[in-house]
């Protein structure tokens, strides 16, 4: 039987382990990916939330993760459009190495 | 039930850890698809069919491309180590994430406010009523995404051109 | 009696077959799973020998040649020797490439082609799954078949595989939205993404169950969606994005031998090409078959109930008949297509995506929005003549200028 437990665990490990790639790994697009996993975690997160909680029949569940999937989609585009945009100025994806304002 | 549960949770966390483990960046991304569908087919489980759709069509089928677009567009793909995997200060964001991830557990495990009702089988919320309820009473949220996809998309087309050139500069 | 209704004759007969063995449940579980994968398996592939002998011989035919005529009559017997060639011959893998990724590609391109068909209805109660979101289910599950083209270009370690894989990608992304489009008209006029529900909303059912046997054949074909304005141009838009899709003629410079040496399957030989060929029909296949459902109605055609039965929802001849008929008359207008367009460049065939196809799909919506309001005498025609009017309009923007005027002096 599975209850609600399982899928609060299983989404808060997912939200860590993107948080581990965001904070850990130095090339900016696994950082986007990291984001992205934390964004998916949420997502689970409320649908389960939803299925669980005691009216089923508001959808404000699916209708949050349907626009929450929507921003993401809106979010990773610009993002990945910033990376290209940054790489071509400091000609390497080390996020390290980007610690100079641009004068 | 439970076997489903288990099998695609393993191939989810098992995905996202390679995701951000793995040194070649493509099959990053390989591994980032397979989290993606993984997760479509636990919002199938949750009776979510529309989402889990929804999922598989934007991000395994555009943001997926997306960032394979942009791991071309930025060399340096394959496994040769320019450098470390990790950032210098990695056991920082280990303690960090691990942090957070005590904090995300522990109203779970301490059954703090948690009222778990079992969970009633009803039937899937068909295409129609979630149509109904997404133009009637959220018809504005559906219009303000409608503009922010519409900014994303102009905004990422004017970030990531190159820049233009000055109009007195000699041609080549 | 069992035949009366040869429309639903195997259903029935499997119905029979299950509640024989309703003894055992394990075994009826297992039998249901294998009936609604193995047809599919077993029937598809075989519609794809008959296809490739098709295309070979009609577009010999329209070349002005013959075509295979050595294997067996006719050249019938090609796709056996095909298979066999295929079989026999090295699976090459470049040293440099990436083994796993070069392996996986075709693996990932054929389940979603397969997996598609799934959602496509052949026949009343012949759904292999029946969902209620089965319209998005189709394409969510096709659009994860740009990724193993990435893949397949990325790991030949190629220039040429590299770039085709992209351009491929890219044509594949771009041509999506023209398709998805296309097929909002067809979901918001019929009010569900039900496949079965679409098909049986293409029938004039007050005149299918009735008695007269001229107004049955006339009901089964006077509703369906390409006969009104906005299905005929949105079936238009969907059969040139689909053939943008599955990487056709006149769109298939991502696999032109003359321009890029095969593209993104440069690299592959043998068994793994053969799959990327199969991959890619019956992906024409599973397309074709959305777009009999959803414009062309499906599994409905000129039937009439069989004098001998009092089911008022038999038909005489079985509706996967006609689905089949339809379907294939699609690849024909694929191969024929094949033979008569020339190649478009990849900068026409962007713009023709982004420039053209998607605003008429947009204004194909704003017509069908009209024309559910409006009364059908006003509604007809005159989307018929705005559709027009935006398809000159846009077709004049998009025509850029001609070249200075060619003066031949010794002609």
């Amino acid at each position: 039987m599975v209850t609600l437990q399982h899928y609060l665990i299983l989404s808060a490990v997912l939200f860590s382990i993107g948080l581990l790639g965001v904070l850990t790994r130095r090339h900016a697009v696994i950082v986007l990916i990291g984001i992205e996993i934390m964004l998916n975690a949420a997502n689970l997160n409320l649908i389960a939330f939803w299925r669980f909680g005691p009216h089923l029949e508001n959808f404000e569940g699916l209708l949050f993760t349907l626009f929450s999937i929507a921003v993401a989609a809106a979010e990773a585009s610009v993002g990945l459009a910033l990376v290209i945009a940054v790489y071509r100025h400091f000609k390497t994806p080390d996020v390290e190495k980007m610690n100079t304002l641009r004068e | 039930m439970n076997a489903a549960f288990l099998i695609l949770s393993l191939l989810a966390v098992a995905g996202a850890l390679l995701a951000i483990r793995l040194h070649n960046l493509v099959h990053a991304t390989l591994s980032l698809m397979f989290f993606f569908v993984a997760l479509a087919g636990l919002f199938v489980l949750l009776m979510a069919e529309f989402i889990a759709a929804v999922q598989i069509l934007v991000y395994v089928g555009a943001v997926g491309i997306l960032i394979l677009f942009a791991i071309m567009l930025t060399p340096h793909v394959t496994g040769e180590n320019h450098g470390r995997l990790c950032s210098r200060g990695w056991i920082w964001g280990l303690a960090g994430a691990g942090a957070v991830f005590l904090i995300l557990i522990a109203p779970v495990l301490l059954m703090a406010g948690l009222d778990t009702p079992p969970a009633t089988a009803a039937l899937s919320p068909s295409v129609r009523e979630i149509g109904l309820v997404l133009m009637t009473p959220y018809g504005i949220a559906l219009l303000v995404m409608a503009l922010l996809l519409t900014a994303a998309l102009v905004g990422a087309v004017v970030a990531a051109s190159p820049p233009a050139r000055d109009k007195d500069e000699p041609k080549p | 009696m069992i035949l009366d209704n040869p429309d639903q004759l195997i259903v029935n007969l499997v119905q029979q077959g299950l509640d024989l063995l309703s003894g055992f449940p394990i075994v009826v579980l297992v039998l249901c799973l294998l009936l609604s994968t193995v047809p599919l398996i077993a029937i598809f592939p075989a519609c794809f020998a008959i296809t490739t002998w098709l295309e070979r011989k009609g577009l010999a035919r329209i070349q002005n040649r013959i075509g295979p005529n050595r294997a067996g009559w006719f050249g019938l017997l090609q796709p056996v020797a095909d298979g066999i060639k295929m079989l026999l011959k090295e699976d090459i893998v470049p040293r440099a490439g990436d083994q796993l990724t070069h392996f996986l590609a075709p693996v990932l391109l054929l389940v979603p082609a397969f997996t598609v068909l799934a959602v496509l209805p052949f026949s009343r109660n012949m759904t292999p799954a029946a969902a209620d979101t089965g319209v998005i289910l189709f394409f969510a599950i096709g659009s994860v078949s740009t990724l193993p083209v990435f893949l397949a270009g990325w790991s030949s370690h190629n220039k040429y595989s590299l770039l085709g894989g992209m351009r491929a990608i890219a044509q594949m992304v771009s041509y999506e939205i023209p398709l998805v489009l296309s097929t909002v008209t067809v979901v918001m006029l019929t009010g569900s993404l039900n496949t079965v529900r679409i098909v049986e909303a293409q029938q004039v059912s007050s005149w299918v169950l009735g008695d007269n046997a001229a107004l049955q054949i006339l009901g089964q074909v006077l509703k369906w969606n390409v006969f009104t304005p906005w299905g005929f141009i949105g079936f238009l838009i969907f059969f040139v994005a689909s053939l943008a899709e599955v990487n056709r003629c006149p769109f298939d410079l991502p696999e032109a031998d003359s321009e890029i040496v095969a593209g993104h399957l440069t690299e592959y030989s043998g068994f793994k090409y053969a799959l990327f060929f199969m991959a890619e029909y019956i992906s024409a296949f599973a397309i074709s078959g959305l777009a009999v459902t959803l414009f062309l109605g499906g599994w409905s055609g000129p039937n009439i109930r069989p004098w001998w039965s009092d089911d008022p929802q038999a038909l005489l001849i079985p509706g996967f008949v006609w689905f089949f008929l339809k379907m294939f008359a699609l690849i024909l207008a694929m191969i024929w297509i094949r033979g008569t367009l020339p190649r478009l460049r990849v900068d026409h065939l962007m713009g023709f995506a982004w420039k053209f196809l998607m605003p008429l799909a947009l204004l194909n919506i704003f017509v069908a929005g009209a024309y559910y309001y409006l009364p059908r005498w006003i509604g007809w025609p005159a989307g018929f003549v705005v559709l027009y009017v935006c398809y000159e309009w846009l077709g004049r923007i998009n025509r850029g200028s001609l070249g200075p005027k060619r003066t031949y002096r010794y002609a």
